[in-house]
Protein backbone atom coordinates (compact mmCIF):
# COMPACT_ATOMS: atom_id res chain seq x y z
CA UNK A 1 0.00 0.00 0.00
CA UNK A 2 2.44 2.54 -1.27
CA UNK A 3 0.49 6.41 -0.18
CA UNK A 4 0.59 8.51 -3.45
CA UNK A 5 1.72 12.03 -2.68
CA UNK A 6 1.29 14.00 -6.02
CA UNK A 7 2.45 17.20 -6.58
CA UNK A 8 -1.24 18.35 -6.07
CA UNK A 9 -1.34 17.18 -2.49
CA UNK A 10 1.65 19.42 -1.38
CA UNK A 11 -0.14 22.24 -2.30
CA UNK A 12 -3.43 20.77 -0.71
CA UNK A 13 -1.44 20.50 2.93
CA UNK A 14 -0.13 23.77 2.36
CA UNK A 15 -3.83 24.80 1.58
CA UNK A 16 -5.11 23.27 4.85
CA UNK A 17 -2.74 24.40 7.06
CA UNK A 18 -3.24 28.16 6.01
CA UNK A 19 -6.74 27.53 6.60
CA UNK A 20 -5.53 27.40 10.55
CA UNK A 21 -5.10 30.99 10.41
CA UNK A 22 -8.40 32.29 10.62
CA UNK A 23 -8.64 30.49 13.82
CA UNK A 24 -5.73 30.54 15.96
CA UNK A 25 -3.11 33.21 16.24
CA UNK A 26 -0.04 32.79 13.97
CA UNK A 27 2.78 31.33 16.44
CA UNK A 28 -0.17 28.03 17.70
CA UNK A 29 -0.50 28.00 14.10
CA UNK A 30 2.98 27.59 13.71
CA UNK A 31 2.80 25.36 16.80
CA UNK A 32 0.26 22.91 15.02
CA UNK A 33 3.07 22.96 12.33
CA UNK A 34 5.89 21.87 14.14
CA UNK A 35 4.35 19.27 16.08
CA UNK A 36 3.14 17.63 12.98
CA UNK A 37 7.02 17.49 11.60
CA UNK A 38 7.49 16.06 15.10
CA UNK A 39 4.93 13.44 14.80
CA UNK A 40 6.31 12.54 10.94
CA UNK A 41 9.36 11.92 12.69
CA UNK A 42 7.99 9.30 14.90
CA UNK A 43 6.28 7.76 12.55
CA UNK A 44 9.18 6.93 10.22
CA UNK A 45 10.45 4.46 12.99
CA UNK A 46 6.76 3.20 14.35
CA UNK A 47 4.67 3.47 11.46
CA UNK A 48 6.88 2.37 9.01
CA UNK A 49 9.27 0.55 11.01
CA UNK A 50 7.35 -1.06 13.67
CA UNK A 51 9.08 -0.19 16.72
CA UNK A 52 7.00 1.34 19.23
CA UNK A 53 9.34 4.34 21.16
CA UNK A 54 8.46 5.70 24.39
CA UNK A 55 11.03 8.14 24.53
CA UNK A 56 11.13 10.07 20.87
CA UNK A 57 11.28 13.36 23.01
CA UNK A 58 14.81 13.27 23.71
CA UNK A 59 15.48 13.75 20.51
CA UNK A 60 13.00 16.70 20.14
CA UNK A 61 14.58 17.70 23.01
CA UNK A 62 18.39 17.08 21.46
CA UNK A 63 17.23 19.77 18.46
CA UNK A 64 15.73 22.23 21.31
CA UNK A 65 18.40 22.55 23.63
CA UNK A 66 21.27 22.29 20.39
CA UNK A 67 19.76 25.17 18.64
CA UNK A 68 19.39 27.05 21.94
CA UNK A 69 22.81 26.39 22.92
CA UNK A 70 24.79 27.11 19.61
CA UNK A 71 22.33 30.54 19.16
CA UNK A 72 23.51 31.51 22.52
CA UNK A 73 27.34 30.21 22.33
CA UNK A 74 28.53 30.39 18.82
CA UNK A 75 26.35 32.40 16.56
CA UNK A 76 22.67 33.72 16.46
CA UNK A 77 22.44 32.85 12.93
CA UNK A 78 18.85 30.64 13.05
CA UNK A 79 19.93 28.74 10.28
CA UNK A 80 23.13 27.64 11.26
CA UNK A 81 21.46 26.46 14.80
CA UNK A 82 18.91 24.44 12.82
CA UNK A 83 21.23 22.61 11.23
CA UNK A 84 23.34 22.63 14.31
CA UNK A 85 20.21 21.10 16.28
CA UNK A 86 19.33 18.26 13.86
CA UNK A 87 23.03 17.12 13.50
CA UNK A 88 23.12 16.97 17.28
CA UNK A 89 19.68 15.31 17.89
CA UNK A 90 20.81 12.55 14.54
CA UNK A 91 24.34 12.12 16.37
CA UNK A 92 22.49 11.34 19.63
CA UNK A 93 20.35 8.78 17.83
CA UNK A 94 23.45 7.46 15.97
CA UNK A 95 25.10 6.64 19.17
CA UNK A 96 22.06 5.31 21.00
CA UNK A 97 21.04 3.22 17.70
CA UNK A 98 23.12 0.19 17.94
CA UNK A 99 21.96 -0.16 21.66
CA UNK A 100 18.47 0.67 20.82
CA UNK A 101 17.46 -0.95 17.20
CA UNK A 102 18.56 -4.26 18.73
CA UNK A 103 15.51 -4.84 20.36
CA UNK A 104 12.15 -5.13 19.37
CA UNK A 105 8.82 -4.62 21.13
CA UNK A 106 8.59 -4.10 24.28
CA UNK A 107 12.20 -3.75 25.22
CA UNK A 108 12.28 -1.45 22.06
CA UNK A 109 10.06 1.10 23.68
CA UNK A 110 11.44 0.79 27.56
CA UNK A 111 15.45 1.21 26.41
CA UNK A 112 13.98 4.14 25.00
CA UNK A 113 11.92 5.61 27.93
CA UNK A 114 15.08 5.31 29.96
CA UNK A 115 17.39 6.89 27.30
CA UNK A 116 14.78 10.08 27.58
CA UNK A 117 15.44 9.91 31.47
CA UNK A 118 18.63 10.09 31.23
CA UNK A 119 18.68 13.22 28.54
CA UNK A 120 16.23 15.09 30.96
CA UNK A 121 18.47 14.06 33.90
CA UNK A 122 21.36 15.74 31.79
CA UNK A 123 19.88 18.73 30.93
CA UNK A 124 17.92 19.32 34.38
CA UNK A 125 20.73 18.72 36.93
CA UNK A 126 23.75 17.41 35.47
CA UNK A 127 24.59 20.19 33.18
CA UNK A 128 22.14 22.78 35.22
CA UNK A 129 25.15 25.05 34.57
CA UNK A 130 25.25 25.12 30.57
CA UNK A 131 21.41 24.43 30.14
CA UNK A 132 19.85 26.99 33.13
CA UNK A 133 17.95 23.36 34.57
CA UNK A 134 14.21 23.82 35.51
CA UNK A 135 14.06 27.69 34.30
CA UNK A 136 15.38 27.20 30.83
CA UNK A 137 16.98 29.37 29.27
CA UNK A 138 16.01 31.78 25.83
CA UNK A 139 17.78 31.54 22.52
CA UNK A 140 17.84 34.94 20.60
CA UNK A 141 18.27 35.05 16.61
CA UNK A 142 19.45 37.19 14.81
CA UNK A 143 17.96 38.50 11.41
CA UNK A 144 19.16 36.55 7.76
CA UNK A 145 18.60 39.26 4.89
CA UNK A 146 14.95 39.47 4.97
CA UNK A 147 14.28 36.83 7.11
CA UNK A 148 12.83 37.85 10.21
CA UNK A 149 12.21 35.26 12.75
CA UNK A 150 10.70 36.86 15.07
CA UNK A 151 8.10 38.51 12.61
CA UNK A 152 5.69 35.12 13.64
CA UNK A 153 4.01 35.32 9.74
CA UNK A 154 7.59 35.01 8.50
CA UNK A 155 8.38 31.76 11.16
CA UNK A 156 4.51 30.69 10.04
CA UNK A 157 5.66 30.36 6.23
CA UNK A 158 8.97 28.89 7.05
CA UNK A 159 7.88 26.46 9.02
CA UNK A 160 5.20 25.56 6.60
CA UNK A 161 7.69 25.38 4.02
CA UNK A 162 9.60 22.92 6.10
CA UNK A 163 6.82 20.60 6.90
CA UNK A 164 6.03 20.40 3.23
CA UNK A 165 10.43 19.99 2.49
CA UNK A 166 9.55 17.11 5.56
CA UNK A 167 6.84 15.52 4.09
CA UNK A 168 8.08 15.37 0.28
CA UNK A 169 11.54 13.98 1.83
CA UNK A 170 9.46 11.11 3.87
CA UNK A 171 7.66 10.56 0.80
CA UNK A 172 10.72 10.19 -1.19
CA UNK A 173 11.81 8.17 1.62
CA UNK A 174 9.31 5.95 2.53
CA UNK A 175 8.46 5.17 -1.67
CA UNK A 176 12.28 3.89 -2.28
CA UNK A 177 13.76 0.83 -1.68
CA UNK A 178 15.20 2.14 1.85
CA UNK A 179 11.90 2.61 3.06
CA UNK A 180 10.30 -0.45 1.73
CA UNK A 181 12.44 -2.65 3.28
CA UNK A 182 11.94 -0.44 6.48
CA UNK A 183 8.05 -1.77 5.87
CA UNK A 184 9.63 -5.10 5.21
CA UNK A 185 11.09 -5.44 8.83
CA UNK A 186 7.94 -4.21 10.29
CA UNK A 187 6.25 -7.26 8.88
CA UNK A 188 8.76 -9.55 9.42
CA UNK A 189 12.68 -9.18 9.88
CA UNK A 190 13.46 -12.74 9.80
CA UNK A 191 12.76 -13.10 6.09
CA UNK A 192 14.27 -9.57 5.08
CA UNK A 193 17.75 -10.81 7.13
CA UNK A 194 16.99 -14.71 4.94
CA UNK A 195 17.10 -12.24 1.72
CA UNK A 196 20.32 -10.76 2.56
CA UNK A 197 20.26 -7.58 3.96
CA UNK A 198 21.64 -6.45 7.16
CA UNK A 199 18.69 -5.25 8.91
CA UNK A 200 20.58 -3.87 11.82
CA UNK A 201 22.10 -1.09 9.28
CA UNK A 202 19.02 -0.13 7.58
CA UNK A 203 16.79 0.08 11.28
CA UNK A 204 20.17 2.30 12.82
CA UNK A 205 19.70 4.03 9.20
CA UNK A 206 16.14 5.05 10.05
CA UNK A 207 16.53 5.79 14.14
CA UNK A 208 19.12 8.03 13.37
CA UNK A 209 17.29 9.78 10.77
CA UNK A 210 14.06 10.03 12.77
CA UNK A 211 16.11 11.76 15.45
CA UNK A 212 17.36 14.11 13.27
CA UNK A 213 13.71 15.48 11.96
CA UNK A 214 12.63 15.25 15.76
CA UNK A 215 15.59 17.75 16.24
CA UNK A 216 14.70 19.56 13.58
CA UNK A 217 11.15 19.96 15.13
CA UNK A 218 12.48 20.66 18.27
CA UNK A 219 14.87 23.53 17.13
CA UNK A 220 12.00 24.75 15.07
CA UNK A 221 10.00 25.51 18.37
CA UNK A 222 12.91 27.30 20.13
CA UNK A 223 12.70 29.58 16.67
CA UNK A 224 8.68 30.15 17.59
CA UNK A 225 9.23 30.32 21.32
CA UNK A 226 12.58 31.95 21.89
CA UNK A 227 13.26 29.75 24.98
CA UNK A 228 13.97 26.31 26.03
CA UNK A 229 12.57 24.40 28.93
CA UNK A 230 13.33 20.88 30.13
CA UNK A 231 9.52 20.13 29.72
CA UNK A 232 11.20 19.57 25.96
CA UNK A 233 12.53 16.59 26.94
CA UNK A 234 10.27 15.57 29.67
CA UNK A 235 9.84 11.71 29.65
CA UNK A 236 6.11 12.20 30.65
CA UNK A 237 5.27 13.75 27.14
CA UNK A 238 6.40 10.81 24.93
CA UNK A 239 2.34 9.92 25.26
CA UNK A 240 1.13 12.80 23.46
CA UNK A 241 3.11 11.77 19.86
CA UNK A 242 1.89 8.28 20.69
CA UNK A 243 -1.65 9.68 20.65
CA UNK A 244 -1.02 11.93 17.88
CA UNK A 245 0.24 8.94 15.62
CA UNK A 246 -2.55 6.27 16.77
CA UNK A 247 -5.47 8.86 16.27
CA UNK A 248 -4.35 10.02 12.86
CA UNK A 249 -3.38 6.70 11.38
CA UNK A 250 0.09 5.30 12.21
CA UNK A 251 2.19 4.76 9.04
CA UNK A 252 1.15 7.48 6.67
CA UNK A 253 2.16 10.87 5.94
CA UNK A 254 -1.38 12.31 5.51
CA UNK A 255 -2.51 9.98 8.77
CA UNK A 256 0.13 12.22 10.60
CA UNK A 257 -0.64 15.29 9.98
CA UNK A 258 -4.25 14.53 10.45
CA UNK A 259 -2.92 13.30 14.13
CA UNK A 260 -0.95 16.05 14.74
CA UNK A 261 -3.32 18.99 14.01
CA UNK A 262 -6.26 16.77 15.58
CA UNK A 263 -3.99 16.27 18.92
CA UNK A 264 -3.06 19.84 18.93
CA UNK A 265 -6.27 20.95 18.60
CA UNK A 266 -7.83 18.54 21.54
CA UNK A 267 -4.85 19.57 23.51
CA UNK A 268 -5.39 23.39 22.99
CA UNK A 269 -9.65 23.10 23.70
CA UNK A 270 -10.28 20.24 25.55
CA UNK A 271 -8.79 21.08 28.66
CA UNK A 272 -10.57 24.43 29.20
CA UNK A 273 -13.75 22.60 29.03
CA UNK A 274 -12.40 19.09 31.12
CA UNK A 275 -10.25 19.45 34.46
CA UNK A 276 -9.10 15.81 34.27
CA UNK A 277 -6.94 16.05 31.05
CA UNK A 278 -4.79 12.62 31.37
CA UNK A 279 -8.03 10.91 31.96
CA UNK A 280 -8.93 11.92 28.81
CA UNK A 281 -6.05 11.20 27.41
CA UNK A 282 -5.92 7.34 28.86
CA UNK A 283 -9.66 6.87 27.86
CA UNK A 284 -8.60 8.47 24.57
CA UNK A 285 -5.86 6.05 23.99
CA UNK A 286 -7.72 2.86 24.89
CA UNK A 287 -10.63 3.48 22.26
CA UNK A 288 -7.99 3.82 19.91
CA UNK A 289 -6.64 0.30 20.79
CA UNK A 290 -10.01 -1.43 21.08
CA UNK A 291 -11.87 0.34 18.65
CA UNK A 292 -9.73 2.65 16.10
CA UNK A 293 -6.65 1.45 15.61
CA UNK A 294 -6.49 2.52 11.88
CA UNK A 295 -7.10 6.37 13.07
CA UNK A 296 -9.03 8.91 11.25
CA UNK A 297 -7.18 8.59 8.25
CA UNK A 298 -7.56 5.32 8.16
CA UNK A 299 -11.11 5.05 8.38
CA UNK A 300 -11.42 7.61 5.66
CA UNK A 301 -9.17 6.06 3.39
CA UNK A 302 -11.28 3.02 3.96
CA UNK A 303 -14.03 4.43 2.34
CA UNK A 304 -15.08 3.49 -1.36
CA UNK A 305 -15.29 7.41 -2.09
CA UNK A 306 -12.32 8.88 -1.33
CA UNK A 307 -10.14 5.65 -2.02
CA UNK A 308 -7.82 6.69 -4.75
CA UNK A 309 -8.43 4.84 -8.50
CA UNK A 310 -5.12 3.07 -9.48
CA UNK A 311 -4.25 2.76 -12.54
CA UNK A 312 -4.36 -0.69 -14.02
CA UNK A 313 -5.38 -2.49 -10.62
CA UNK A 314 -8.70 -1.17 -10.81
CA UNK A 315 -9.64 0.65 -7.86
CA UNK B 1 29.80 2.96 54.56
CA UNK B 2 27.48 0.16 56.21
CA UNK B 3 24.84 2.40 56.03
CA UNK B 4 24.84 2.72 52.42
CA UNK B 5 25.08 -1.20 51.86
CA UNK B 6 22.57 -1.56 54.25
CA UNK B 7 20.46 1.09 52.17
CA UNK B 8 21.25 -0.62 49.17
CA UNK B 9 20.01 -3.98 50.58
CA UNK B 10 16.84 -1.81 51.39
CA UNK B 11 15.99 -0.96 47.84
CA UNK B 12 16.87 -4.31 46.38
CA UNK B 13 14.42 -5.77 48.86
CA UNK B 14 11.64 -3.31 47.74
CA UNK B 15 12.96 -3.59 44.13
CA UNK B 16 12.30 -7.07 44.04
CA UNK B 17 8.75 -7.27 45.98
CA UNK B 18 8.16 -5.17 43.01
CA UNK B 19 9.77 -6.44 39.88
CA UNK B 20 9.39 -9.66 40.19
CA UNK B 21 5.36 -9.53 39.13
CA UNK B 22 6.21 -7.44 36.41
CA UNK B 23 9.38 -10.03 35.17
CA UNK B 24 6.86 -12.95 35.64
CA UNK B 25 4.11 -11.17 33.59
CA UNK B 26 7.01 -9.77 30.59
CA UNK B 27 7.90 -13.63 30.75
CA UNK B 28 4.54 -15.24 30.52
CA UNK B 29 1.95 -13.54 28.75
CA UNK B 30 4.75 -11.46 26.52
CA UNK B 31 3.35 -7.87 28.23
CA UNK B 32 4.82 -4.92 28.98
CA UNK B 33 2.56 -3.98 31.98
CA UNK B 34 2.61 -0.10 32.70
CA UNK B 35 -0.21 -0.71 35.06
CA UNK B 36 1.73 -2.38 37.28
CA UNK B 37 2.74 1.18 38.56
CA UNK B 38 -0.84 1.88 39.09
CA UNK B 39 -1.38 -1.20 41.63
CA UNK B 40 2.17 -0.42 43.30
CA UNK B 41 0.77 3.29 43.80
CA UNK B 42 -2.99 2.18 45.00
CA UNK B 43 -1.49 -0.10 47.01
CA UNK B 44 0.43 2.33 48.50
CA UNK B 45 -3.01 5.14 48.65
CA UNK B 46 -4.74 2.29 50.41
CA UNK B 47 -2.37 2.13 53.04
CA UNK B 48 -2.70 5.94 53.74
CA UNK B 49 -6.53 4.77 53.90
CA UNK B 50 -6.51 2.05 55.95
CA UNK B 51 -3.84 3.80 58.73
CA UNK B 52 -5.39 6.85 58.79
CA UNK B 53 -9.88 6.55 58.09
CA UNK B 54 -10.30 3.28 59.20
CA UNK B 55 -7.37 4.10 62.14
CA UNK B 56 -6.09 0.40 61.78
CA UNK B 57 -2.08 -1.14 63.33
CA UNK B 58 0.27 -0.72 60.51
CA UNK B 59 0.33 -4.91 59.59
CA UNK B 60 -3.69 -5.20 59.59
CA UNK B 61 -3.83 -2.03 57.23
CA UNK B 62 -0.96 -3.08 55.01
CA UNK B 63 -2.75 -6.66 54.43
CA UNK B 64 -5.91 -4.71 53.99
CA UNK B 65 -4.02 -2.12 51.48
CA UNK B 66 -2.69 -4.99 49.71
CA UNK B 67 -5.63 -7.57 49.81
CA UNK B 68 -7.93 -3.91 48.27
CA UNK B 69 -5.90 -3.96 45.29
CA UNK B 70 -6.31 -7.55 44.09
CA UNK B 71 -10.16 -6.71 42.38
CA UNK B 72 -7.98 -3.93 41.02
CA UNK B 73 -5.70 -5.70 39.44
CA UNK B 74 -8.07 -8.69 38.58
CA UNK B 75 -10.37 -6.14 36.76
CA UNK B 76 -7.45 -4.40 34.80
CA UNK B 77 -6.29 -8.59 33.91
CA UNK B 78 -9.70 -9.60 32.81
CA UNK B 79 -10.85 -6.09 30.81
CA UNK B 80 -7.66 -4.59 29.16
CA UNK B 81 -5.01 -7.67 29.14
CA UNK B 82 -6.81 -10.51 28.35
CA UNK B 83 -8.44 -8.66 25.34
CA UNK B 84 -4.87 -8.17 23.56
CA UNK B 85 -3.27 -11.57 24.17
CA UNK B 86 -1.92 -12.82 21.02
CA UNK B 87 -2.00 -8.91 19.51
CA UNK B 88 1.27 -6.99 18.66
CA UNK B 89 2.73 -5.78 21.88
CA UNK B 90 2.53 -2.36 20.84
CA UNK B 91 -0.89 -2.02 21.67
CA UNK B 92 -0.59 -4.03 25.05
CA UNK B 93 1.86 -0.98 25.95
CA UNK B 94 -0.32 1.52 24.70
CA UNK B 95 -3.06 0.61 26.34
CA UNK B 96 -1.61 -0.51 29.97
CA UNK B 97 -0.51 2.82 30.00
CA UNK B 98 -3.73 4.49 29.38
CA UNK B 99 -5.06 2.68 32.52
CA UNK B 100 -1.68 4.25 34.16
CA UNK B 101 -3.31 7.75 33.32
CA UNK B 102 -6.03 6.97 34.28
CA UNK B 103 -5.56 5.40 37.76
CA UNK B 104 -3.06 8.47 38.56
CA UNK B 105 -5.40 10.56 37.53
CA UNK B 106 -8.26 9.05 39.44
CA UNK B 107 -5.91 8.91 42.61
CA UNK B 108 -5.05 12.80 41.95
CA UNK B 109 -8.78 13.74 41.77
CA UNK B 110 -9.18 11.65 45.17
CA UNK B 111 -6.67 12.07 47.21
CA UNK B 112 -4.80 15.58 45.68
CA UNK B 113 -1.29 15.64 44.39
CA UNK B 114 0.27 16.91 47.03
CA UNK B 115 2.46 14.28 48.37
CA UNK B 116 1.37 12.55 52.14
CA UNK B 117 4.72 11.54 54.73
CA UNK B 118 3.87 8.53 56.46
CA UNK B 119 5.97 7.96 59.69
CA UNK B 120 8.28 4.27 60.08
CA UNK B 121 6.07 2.16 61.45
CA UNK B 122 8.24 0.26 64.15
CA UNK B 123 10.15 3.26 64.89
CA UNK B 124 13.09 0.99 66.79
CA UNK B 125 16.67 0.95 65.63
CA UNK B 126 18.96 -2.17 66.10
CA UNK B 127 22.90 -1.76 66.30
CA UNK B 128 24.93 -4.20 63.57
CA UNK B 129 28.13 -3.39 63.33
CA UNK B 130 28.03 -0.55 65.82
CA UNK B 131 25.75 1.14 63.82
CA UNK B 132 22.12 1.83 64.17
CA UNK B 133 19.19 1.17 61.56
CA UNK B 134 15.63 1.37 61.46
CA UNK B 135 14.70 -2.27 62.40
CA UNK B 136 11.76 -1.62 59.64
CA UNK B 137 14.52 -1.51 56.66
CA UNK B 138 16.03 -4.60 57.82
CA UNK B 139 12.28 -6.33 58.23
CA UNK B 140 11.84 -5.39 54.27
CA UNK B 141 15.39 -7.29 53.26
CA UNK B 142 14.46 -10.27 55.60
CA UNK B 143 10.84 -10.44 53.91
CA UNK B 144 12.26 -10.02 50.36
CA UNK B 145 14.28 -12.73 50.90
CA UNK B 146 11.52 -14.60 52.19
CA UNK B 147 9.35 -14.11 49.15
CA UNK B 148 12.08 -15.06 46.61
CA UNK B 149 12.13 -18.27 48.95
CA UNK B 150 8.48 -18.73 48.83
CA UNK B 151 8.17 -18.23 45.06
CA UNK B 152 11.12 -20.35 44.20
CA UNK B 153 9.22 -23.23 46.21
CA UNK B 154 5.81 -22.53 44.39
CA UNK B 155 7.23 -22.63 40.45
CA UNK B 156 9.74 -25.63 42.25
CA UNK B 157 6.99 -27.43 44.51
CA UNK B 158 3.27 -27.35 43.85
CA UNK B 159 1.33 -28.07 40.02
CA UNK B 160 0.16 -24.30 39.69
CA UNK B 161 4.15 -23.29 39.31
CA UNK B 162 5.08 -26.27 37.44
CA UNK B 163 2.54 -24.95 34.97
CA UNK B 164 3.65 -21.84 34.57
CA UNK B 165 7.35 -23.05 34.47
CA UNK B 166 6.49 -25.06 31.52
CA UNK B 167 4.12 -22.30 30.02
CA UNK B 168 7.14 -19.59 30.00
CA UNK B 169 9.32 -22.65 28.41
CA UNK B 170 6.39 -23.51 25.63
CA UNK B 171 3.25 -22.59 25.66
CA UNK B 172 1.52 -24.34 22.84
CA UNK B 173 2.97 -27.79 24.08
CA UNK B 174 1.28 -27.34 27.50
CA UNK B 175 -1.63 -26.45 25.89
CA UNK B 176 -1.52 -29.30 23.53
CA UNK B 177 -1.50 -31.40 27.14
CA UNK B 178 -5.39 -30.09 27.40
CA UNK B 179 -4.34 -26.74 29.76
CA UNK B 180 -6.03 -23.37 29.61
CA UNK B 181 -2.76 -22.00 30.48
CA UNK B 182 -4.12 -17.96 30.37
CA UNK B 183 -5.66 -19.24 33.71
CA UNK B 184 -2.84 -19.69 35.34
CA UNK B 185 -0.79 -17.20 34.01
CA UNK B 186 -3.76 -14.85 34.71
CA UNK B 187 -3.27 -16.38 38.67
CA UNK B 188 0.45 -14.89 38.08
CA UNK B 189 -0.42 -12.01 37.42
CA UNK B 190 -2.46 -11.41 40.45
CA UNK B 191 0.37 -12.95 42.58
CA UNK B 192 2.41 -10.32 40.83
CA UNK B 193 0.06 -7.54 41.76
CA UNK B 194 -0.66 -8.15 44.61
CA UNK B 195 3.51 -8.03 45.35
CA UNK B 196 3.80 -4.86 43.94
CA UNK B 197 1.18 -3.71 45.57
CA UNK B 198 2.46 -4.99 49.19
CA UNK B 199 5.69 -3.51 47.92
CA UNK B 200 3.81 0.10 47.66
CA UNK B 201 2.38 -0.37 51.29
CA UNK B 202 5.84 -1.20 52.72
CA UNK B 203 8.01 1.68 50.61
CA UNK B 204 5.39 4.31 51.50
CA UNK B 205 7.00 4.80 55.13
CA UNK B 206 10.44 5.22 53.43
CA UNK B 207 9.33 7.98 50.84
CA UNK B 208 6.33 9.72 50.86
CA UNK B 209 3.05 8.54 48.82
CA UNK B 210 1.98 10.82 45.80
CA UNK B 211 0.20 9.98 42.66
CA UNK B 212 3.41 9.67 40.13
CA UNK B 213 5.67 7.36 42.61
CA UNK B 214 4.77 4.90 40.00
CA UNK B 215 6.27 6.53 37.33
CA UNK B 216 9.69 6.41 38.82
CA UNK B 217 9.71 3.08 40.30
CA UNK B 218 8.33 1.84 37.14
CA UNK B 219 11.41 2.88 34.93
CA UNK B 220 13.44 1.12 37.61
CA UNK B 221 11.94 -1.87 37.82
CA UNK B 222 12.08 -2.52 33.96
CA UNK B 223 16.01 -1.88 34.35
CA UNK B 224 15.58 -4.90 36.92
CA UNK B 225 13.48 -6.94 34.70
CA UNK B 226 15.62 -6.44 31.65
CA UNK B 227 18.96 -6.56 33.38
CA UNK B 228 17.83 -9.84 35.55
CA UNK B 229 16.04 -11.58 32.25
CA UNK B 230 12.51 -11.67 31.94
CA UNK B 231 10.40 -14.39 33.88
CA UNK B 232 13.75 -15.45 35.39
CA UNK B 233 13.40 -15.68 38.98
CA UNK B 234 16.90 -15.76 40.45
CA UNK B 235 18.02 -13.03 37.74
CA UNK B 236 15.55 -10.82 38.72
CA UNK B 237 16.73 -11.52 42.70
CA UNK B 238 20.00 -10.55 41.53
CA UNK B 239 19.65 -7.57 39.29
CA UNK B 240 17.19 -6.15 42.06
CA UNK B 241 19.47 -5.95 44.66
CA UNK B 242 22.76 -5.26 42.05
CA UNK B 243 20.86 -2.17 41.18
CA UNK B 244 19.58 -1.31 44.65
CA UNK B 245 23.16 -0.99 45.81
CA UNK B 246 23.79 1.12 42.69
CA UNK B 247 21.12 3.66 43.83
CA UNK B 248 22.44 3.18 47.53
CA UNK B 249 26.55 3.87 46.10
CA UNK B 250 25.15 6.50 44.11
CA UNK B 251 23.22 8.36 45.60
CA UNK B 252 25.78 8.57 48.41
CA UNK B 253 28.12 10.97 46.55
CA UNK B 254 25.59 12.48 44.18
CA UNK B 255 21.80 12.04 44.80
CA UNK B 256 20.29 13.11 42.05
CA UNK B 257 22.25 11.14 39.51
CA UNK B 258 20.79 7.83 41.64
CA UNK B 259 18.12 6.56 39.34
CA UNK B 260 20.08 7.86 35.99
CA UNK B 261 22.98 5.46 36.77
CA UNK B 262 20.57 2.40 36.86
CA UNK B 263 19.26 3.17 33.24
CA UNK B 264 23.19 3.37 32.34
CA UNK B 265 23.87 0.32 34.00
CA UNK B 266 21.33 -1.24 31.84
CA UNK B 267 22.84 0.48 28.63
CA UNK B 268 25.96 -1.17 29.49
CA UNK B 269 24.36 -4.42 30.47
CA UNK B 270 22.52 -4.11 26.78
CA UNK B 271 25.55 -3.43 25.14
CA UNK B 272 27.03 -6.97 25.86
CA UNK B 273 23.66 -8.66 26.11
CA UNK B 274 21.38 -7.80 23.38
CA UNK B 275 17.98 -8.83 24.09
CA UNK B 276 15.14 -10.48 22.13
CA UNK B 277 11.20 -10.14 22.85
Amino acid sequence: MTERLRRIDILLIAGAFLLLLPLLKFQRATDYIIFCVFVLSFDLIYGYMGRLSFGHMLFLGAGAYGATLFADRVSPNPFLSLLFAIAAAAAVGALLGPVAVRATGAAFALINLAFNQVGHFLVLIAFARFTGGEDGMAAVFSKVGFLDFQDKRVLFGFCLACLLLTCWGMKRLTTSPFGILLRMIKENETRVKFLGYDTFRYKWAAYTLSAGVAGFSGALSILNYGYVTPSFIDTNRNVEVIFASLIGGAGSIYGSLVGGVVFMAISNYLPTYIPRWEMFLGFGLLLLVFRFRTGIWGALSALEVFRPRREGEGG
Amino acid sequence: MITTVIYGFTIGGILYIISIGLSLTFGSMRIVNFAHALVYTTGAYFLVVALRTLGLGFLPAAAVATAAVLPIAAGIERFVIRRLYGESLDYAIIATYAVLLIGVDLIKWAFGATPIPLSDPIGKDVDLFGISFPLYRLLIVALAISIHGGLYLFFKRTIVGKIVVAGLEDKDAVRSLGIDVDRYFAIVFLVGSGLAALGGVLYAPITSVHPYMGFQVLLISFAVVIVGGMGSLHGTFLASFALGMVIAITGRYWGPAAETMVYAVMAVVLVFKPLDV
